[in-house]
């Protein structure tokens, strides 16, 4: 895992952790919305919402709706993040 | 992470922990004083987030039903509403419509809307939802403007039909696009100036019992690059950006609260640095900033302009500072461009006494709750020590810049009312000419004959149109004075005023110092012959209180019972956190009680073996419009 995307890893824990209100979530690539406890597509709004605030991108609503595994999430995010 | 971030976290734990321990009021207490109105969305989202963890009714707050009716994805909305009502002192169970149904689910009589009996409707409406004509149609644009006003007024009108509620309905956002550009701002005609018509129009057409809320306004204050995000129209049916929801969320709120009776009634402010530069006892009244030349001394004049607008509007304005008095005084007597005068001020406290204290003195001479009173101080000390000594009274975090005062003070929607009227602007008066009595009362020996040189005179009768909006507002603003805590709004009021077995009584008061304007409204239930006359509901001003009114109303309330050939006058005491003030009122009024039911008390008074109540105030013939018919009764 190259620095960048720990970083970025752990940046998005912190996110989870307040969206989902659960200091224990632990992120891995195949973790689906079924996984978490809440996230309905309502908290996966806000998700994505304060995503784009924290790492400076944009999505357009087609990605949004691809971006249900926190693989592909980290991943888009290690690509596209300003900040 | 930023450190901001880093912060907020620790908070949010902290709060959760408090959560976990069942500490809920102490973590509603931290959760307030995070929350901001203007706070990004990730706090906003994680504060809903935490109040939902809070078990309903933990609390103690006050219930209050609130219906939620969208024409588009309303879920944050009602989530963050949840947590600013909390705030507020409510615990707000929403009912939130399903998508799209508004229509519907307001024509429909046996809709599930009704079966909630929501107390309060917010029709979350948006721009998209008004259709005034297709791009350049051929078509006449008023009528199509008409025509969508008396839409909008038709579901008003179904919905106070089926159910008596209070509605908030949104007026529209203007558009994003503007087919012929800035043009669309130089015709009276374009699609852009005419949903400013139609905004213009909704609030010529709102009535007594439906307020607006103003989501253009809001649109422009996040700002229309900001609040437009049609990604999540496209993806999941939100109006506007899913970051303005706090915004929309806090401005119904503070809607909400004031229709309740929560709007704050007075701005207590700091002298020095708050509205003038610079401290009087130094620097003199040459040596203060305010005024034209000086980029701070004229932020300092506009703040000044403001505050008196808020005066002129009917917040109590009193002034908290330390200093001497004497130099305190000067500024407002001498400076030639002070706006505020002396004579605005209804308690000037210039002293050394700590800003708590003064802050409780000047409730009690003003005779209001704390819980009513913003405080405006730059010094980052007083503003905590006043938070914590007195954490019911608000406290904004004022900026160092004084040209940012303003937009401090108007982010948090302190001030807000559904209804203004010319008692509102004459409150502050009445006010002052308040504490000037409790100052004349000190130089009395003799209660009896303070009140006498008071030279009160109140007028009274049936409720009658021209005294129906401020009956209501007393009705449902009242907390302390009054012995139910009933609350009717003006549709139900109006029902009794038509029902020949109820009887709306009102109450005004003038004395030496000036008109009091309404202060007292009753609603009784009419006897028949050898029975008793009810009274259901008594609620009465602070202002005038311990001036004899309540002996006086009593006299009142047994001469009509006599009139009506009544045996008894009953009435009940209802406890509420607020109303201890009238606890013993009836007794004290020579009542008998009949019951004590966990407090609830009920008293019975003889019409035949009642006293005669003594009282200093001289009956007064009315000459309002719906006048003195039955003042003899």
């Amino acid at each position: 895992m190259s620095d960048r995307e720990a970083e970025i890893r752990a940046r998005l824990t912190a996110i989870f952790h307040d969206v989902f209100d659960d200091d224990e979530i632990v992120l891995t690539d195949e973790m689906t919305a079924a996984d978490v406890e809440d996230w309905d597509s309502l908290s996966h709004i806000t998700l994505v919402v304060i995503c784009e605030k924290e790492f400076g991108v944009r999505l357009a609503p087609a990605e949004v709706g691809q971006l249900e595994n926190v693989g592909a999430m980290i991943r888009l995010l290690v690509e596209r993040a300003k900040s | 992470m930023s450190t901001e971030h880093q912060d907020k976290a620790t908070d949010g734990k902290a709060i959760r922990a408090l959560i976990r321990a069942g500490a809920y009021e102490e973590a509603l207490r931290a959760m307030c004083a995070m929350a901001h109105p203007r706070g990004d969305f990730r706090s906003q989202s994680r504060l809903a987030k935490l109040y939902r963890k809070i078990p309903s009714g933990a609390l103690g707050l006050q219930p209050l039903k609130v219906a939620l009716i969208g024409t588009s994805t309303v879920d944050h909305v009602a989530d963050s509403l949840r947590f600013w009502l909390a705030t507020e002192g409510f615990d707000a169970p929403l009912f939130v419509s399903e998508f799209d149904t508004l229509e519907q689910t307001i024509l429909d009589p046996s809709s599930a809307l009704y079966r909630f009996e929501p107390e309060l409707v917010w029709l979350l409406t948006s721009g998209r939802d008004v259709s005034l004509a297709a791009d350049f149609a051929d078509t006449d644009p008023m009528a199509a403007v008409a025509a969508a006003v008396e839409g909008t007024v038709s579901l008003w009108k179904a919905l106070q039909s089926n159910h008596n509620c209070f509605i908030i309905q949104n007026n529209a956002d203007l558009p994003p696009r503007r087919p012929l550009g800035n043009y669309e701002g130089s015709v009276a005609w374009s699609g852009l100036n005419l949903m400013r018509r139609y905004n213009l129009a909704l609030a010529e057409a709102a009535g007594p019992g439906v307020a607006i809320l103003d989501l253009e306004y809001l649109a422009s204050q996040v700002g229309r690059d900001q609040w437009d995000d049609p990604r999540w129209w496209f993806h999941s049916k939100h109006a506007f950006s899913v970051e303005a929801t706090a915004v929309v969320a806090h401005a119904a709120c503070k809607l909400i609260a004031s229709v309740r009776g929560r709007a704050k009634k007075c701005l207590v402010l700091d002298l020095d640095n708050t509205l003038w530069g610079g401290v009087i006892g130094d620097d003199g009244v040459d040596g203060i900033r305010l005024g034209e030349g000086d980029a701070e001394g004229e932020a300092f004049v506009a703040f000044q302009r403001h505050v008196l607008a808020l005066k002129s509007r009917g917040i109590v304005l009193a002034v908290c500072s330390k200093n001497e008095e004497e130099a305190a005084t000067i500024p407002f007597e001498q400076h030639p461009e002070m706006v505020l005068d002396l004579e605005d001020i209804a308690v000037f406290k210039a002293n050394w006494v700590d800003k708590a204290t003064n802050i409780r003195d000047i409730a009690a001479a003003l005779n209001i709750g704390l819980d009513s009173i913003v405080f405006v101080d730059d010094n980052p000390v007083e503003r905590a020590l006043v938070r914590s000594e007195l954490p019911m009274v608000a406290v904004p975090e004022i900026p160092p810049d004084p040209a940012r005062y303003i937009r401090c003070l108007e982010e948090q929607g302190y001030f807000e009312t559904t209804a203004f009227s010319d008692d509102d602007r004459k409150r502050a008066a009445a006010y002052r000419a308040n504490a000037q009595r409790a100052t004349a009362s000190t130089s009395f020996a003799d209660l009896g004959a303070f009140l006498t040189s008071l030279e009160m005179k109140s007028s009274f009768g049936p409720l009658d149109e021209f005294h129906l909006p401020r009956f209501v507002q007393l009705l449902n603003k009242s907390n302390q004075f009054h012995l139910t805590t009933t609350r009717y709004n003006e549709g139900q009021v109006r029902g009794f005023m038509n029902d020949p077995s109820r009887r709306c009584l009102y109450f005004r008061l003038e004395d030496r110092f000036g008109d009091n304007g309404l202060i007292s409204v009753l609603v009784l239930d009419l006897p028949e012959p050898g029975g008793d006359l009810v009274i259901d509901t008594w609620a009465m001003s602070c202002r005038v209180l311990a001036r004899g009114m309540e002996d006086f109303i009593a006299g009142s309330v047994l001469a009509l019972a006599r009139n009506h050939g009544a045996k008894r006058v009953v009435g009940r005491y209802i406890p509420s956190p607020k109303n201890k003030l009238v606890r013993l009122l009836y007794e004290r009024l020579s009542f008998e009680q009949t019951e004590d039911r966990d407090g609830t008390t009920s008293w019975s008074l003889d019409v035949n073996t009642a006293p005669a109540y003594d009282t200093h105030i001289l009956p007064l013939p009315t000459d309002n419009p719906g006048g003195p018919q039955d003042q003899t009764e």
